[in-house]
């Protein structure tokens, strides 16, 4: 394996599916022999609430189960409030994949504090990163949302920047998700495939 | 090799142990232990009982019929069944006895800031931690064999990072379950009875006195001086600048900054031993205590007479939430660069799902200014600034006599109301109830009966249709049990009625006399109610008065819209289309 190794954290916020992505993604580098560990974090609050996925998989047994600040690979982020939490988490060269979906937040909201008054898109991509913005709005089209399924799309992104094997990963979600569900996720990845050629990199 | 976050490796744990009954709450992070028990291992006896007391002493009770019994539950919960564990320390164990308890260690799932560890301290029983999914199940079936050995109840601690962190464990797959019946003692008496016994009757032959005794102090004596032999209690020795005592997660954040340090990793971290503390001590210039949660390791190392560095260079709560590699690196190698969070990220207040039977009441109170206190339930989000609807919330199944406390000090001149969730009322509400009633109260109580215990995910209550052991003509009725107690004035009402519940939650406020609303609507995202038709808001009528917004609803948001202006907007993936938004809009601008 010429790969030893990375650090990812994915986040997002409740309802997005995160859980079942770093599932996913886990069981990719589980049948590549990889060691591995993830760490879910989901905050207070049944639905809307912040969720954080520590996910390391390595050569060698991975340690801590959470991954220090500085020592981020990847940030992959359903939700881009969420992303501004972890960009002072990445490495130098670390590489940021972000939704421009919002869900705003309870306090700013009922006027408990205000809002950033930056577009909190371009602080994403003046963070200095190499950064991937991904606006679902964009891909929307009259019978097919893909903003239900960013999950999905953003494995498919993900495994096309790496390299990875499309027909195994497509194969671990027909092998992952209930039988109803399989014809609209695979339709998902491959969307995300071609979302991933398309994309072109901040700055 | 398979993939298992900790509570799932704890129920693999217990199914390897043998353990025959498997009894406790659900608490965050902790519920899932019994979940997947119930789940995976048919062959062991599941419930959830009504509380984490009578959850544990059914545990005891197994334990004492010589079966291995496992108690579950978070710290919190263990605040509850505390006496009854004062009642299992020291006395005589048959069957292994297991409890299972969540720290919520970062408060990651919002509980106070607890360390289960002071029971270990409290009732002198040893506290094992283990630091992956690995060890969870490993001293999941270690915890049972020391509790029979030396005779103790022994408390799993397992934190919310174990809990929600997934690593490879290792598994037979073709592991055959195994239960044998272990029955020593004949008798099984708390310390009250065997102290006295054994200060009055010391060195006493006599059959009917020996039965009785239990030299609880030896036993935990030969378990200290045993623990520095036990492969859980690991000491690696390496560099002469830096030791480390650490246990838990920790322990990986430490090797991961530290990799040169000495480290003596805790896998019983009470009680602690002694000789592979001393050989650390001896062994390096300088000795830290890594520990997550209170500094309880580090007090008991001080007694000892050792000298350690802890809380003086890692100040505990509220300073700190949770160990992290971070912390470690910015104290013990200050050198490495510095990586701050960007300022001004708007933060998120927890908030109810859309359709929450909670947030109809909650809308009545604010409404009418009606003063109430809350429950530990999902309701309890509107003691949040952004809600207001209450002005009094501690803990699990306590409003019902929080209201009735206020209302006997104001001599029920304002009438202060209880607002409790099914959960919370069978848990330990239902004693306040009884104790309103029987003490002359007129308070008002609102119970709100959405099937299930929903904060921790839907686990059934006694009022549920479904559950582990359920049977229908074993449901217990909340109105029949009011009415039973001699609550004057019992009223059920649908949740989405609003005008209503409206009236029966003003009419119970106003009546002279002790008055139970029962407030009915399965919670929306357990039993996955249909959703009826999504409400918009009417911008040209819409004056962003801002009534919606504070009802709390996720579906509502205040946002900029393309050319900046800010609107008022309803999320159409997110509203159920219960309408309680159009009740609270003056100006007619919320329709379906």
């Amino acid at each position: 394996m010429q790969d030893t190794g990375k650090n990812i954290i994915i986040a997002g916020v409740g309802g997005q599916g995160i859980l079942l992505f770093s599932n996913l993604l886990s069981k990719y580098y589980m049948k590549l022999g990889y060691e591995l560990k993830i760490s879910d974090v989901i905050g207070l609050g049944q639905r809307g609430g912040g969720v954080e996925s520590h996910f390391r998989y390595s050569t060698k047994p991975v340690l801590s189960p959470f991954i220090k600040a500085g020592d981020v690979d990847y940030l992959l982020s359903f939700e881009q409030t969420e992303t501004l939490r972890y960009l002072h988490c990445l490495k130098e060269d670390g590489i940021v994949f972000s939704s421009t979906f919002e869900l705003s937040t309870s306090s700013v909201n009922t006027r408990l504090e205000k809002d950033m008054p930056e577009s909190k898109t371009e602080l994403i991509k003046r963070s200095g990163l190499k950064t991937f913005i991904i606006d679902p709005e964009e891909y929307k089209s009259t019978d097919f949302d893909i903003s239900k399924m960013m999950n999905i799309v953003m494995l498919a992104i993900y495994a096309e920047f790496r390299g990875y094997s499309h027909e195994e990963m497509i194969q671990i979600v027909r092998e992952s998700v209930p039988e109803k569900f399989i014809a609209g996720n695979i339709k998902a990845y491959e969307k995300g495939i071609s979302i991933a050629r398309e994309m072109t990199p901040n700055p | 090799m398979k993939m298992m976050n900790g509570n799932e490796a704890v129920a693999r744990g217990a199914f390897e142990a043998g353990v025959k009954v498997a009894s406790g709450f659900p608490g965050t992070p902790s519920t899932e232990v019994m979940d997947y028990t119930q789940q995976r291992y048919p062959d062991i006896y599941c419930e959830w009982s009504t509380n984490e007391k009578v959850g544990l002493e059914v545990a005891i009770g197994a334990s004492f019929a010589g079966y291995r019994s496992l108690a579950v539950m978070k710290t919190v919960g263990l605040h509850v069944a505390a006496d009854a564990l004062g009642g299992a320390a020291g006395s005589q164990i048959n069957g292994g006895l297991v409890l299972v308890v969540g720290d919520d260690v970062g408060r990651i799932a919002g509980d106070d800031y607890n360390d289960v560890r002071h029971y270990g301290n409290m009732f002198n029983i040893p506290v094992l931690e283990p630091s992956d999914s690995q060890e969870a199940k490993d001293l999941m079936i270690r915890a049972f064999e020391i509790s029979e050995e030396y005779s103790t109840p022994v408390i799993l601690k397992i934190t919310s990072v174990i809990c929600k962190t997934t690593s490879a464990v290792a598994i037979d797959e073709d592991y055959t379950y195994k239960v044998k019946c272990r029955k020593k003692y004949t008798v099984s008496f708390s310390k009250v009875i065997m102290t006295t016994m054994m200060m009055n009757a010391k060195g006493s032959e006599h059959p009917k006195l020996v039965k009785c005794f239990n030299d609880f102090p030896a036993h935990m004596k030969r378990l200290a001086a045993d623990s520095n032999g036990f492969d859980i209690n690991k000491l690696e020795l390496k560099g002469n600048k830096i030791g480390v005592i650490t246990a838990g997660t920790p322990y990986f954040y430490t090797k991961e900054v530290l990799p040169d340090a000495s480290i003596l990793k805790l896998g019983m971290v009470m009680p602690l031993p002694e000789k592979l503390i001393r050989e650390l001590a001896a062994h390096v210039e300088k000795l830290y205590v890594i520990e997550d949660g209170h500094d309880i390791m580090e007090k008991n190392i001080k007694d000892l007479g050792i000298v350690v560095i802890g809380k003086e260079l890692f100040p505990k709560f509220p300073e700190m939430m949770r160990f992290t590699p971070d912390i470690i690196e910015e104290k013990l190698l200050p050198d490495a660069p510095k990586r701050t969070l960007m300022e001004g990220i708007p933060f998120r207040l927890p908030v109810s799902c859309a359709g929450c039977s909670h947030l109809f009441i909650s809308q009545i109170l604010r409404k009418h200014k009606i003063k109430a206190s809350a429950d530990v339930t999902c309701g309890l989000i509107g003691c949040f600034p952004h809600m207001e609807s209450y002005s009094l919330q501690k803990c699990m199944g306590s409003s019902i006599a929080l209201a009735h406390g206020y209302n006997v000090a104001t001599d029920h001149k304002e009438k202060f109301v209880g607002m409790i969730g099914d959960g919370g009322f069978w848990a330990t509400g239902i004693n306040g109830l009884m104790n309103l009633i029987f003490n002359d109260s007129q308070s008002t109580t609102i119970i709100v009966d959405n099937s299930c215990l929903a904060m921790t995910g839907g686990q059934h209550v006694a009022s549920s249709e479904f559950g582990f052991n359920y049977k229908p003509e074993n449901k217990l009725e909340i109105a029949k049990v009011c009415e039973a107690i001699g609550v004057k004035d019992i009223v059920t009402v649908d949740a989405y009625e609003f005008e209503n519940l409206e009236k029966a939650i003003l009419n119970a406020v106003k009546a002279d006399t002790n008055s139970v609303v029962i407030v009915e609507k399965p919670c929306v995202t357990k039993f996955k109610l249909p959703k009826g038709d999504a409400y918009s808001i009417d911008q040209e009528l819409c004056t962003q008065c801002r009534k919606c917004i504070n009802i709390g609803c996720l579906a509502i948001e205040s946002k900029k819209g393309k050319d900046g202006k800010v609107e008022i907007v309803i999320n159409e993936d997110l509203c159920v289309g219960c309408g309680l938004c159009s009740t609270a809009c003056k100006f007619d601008a919320i329709k379906s």
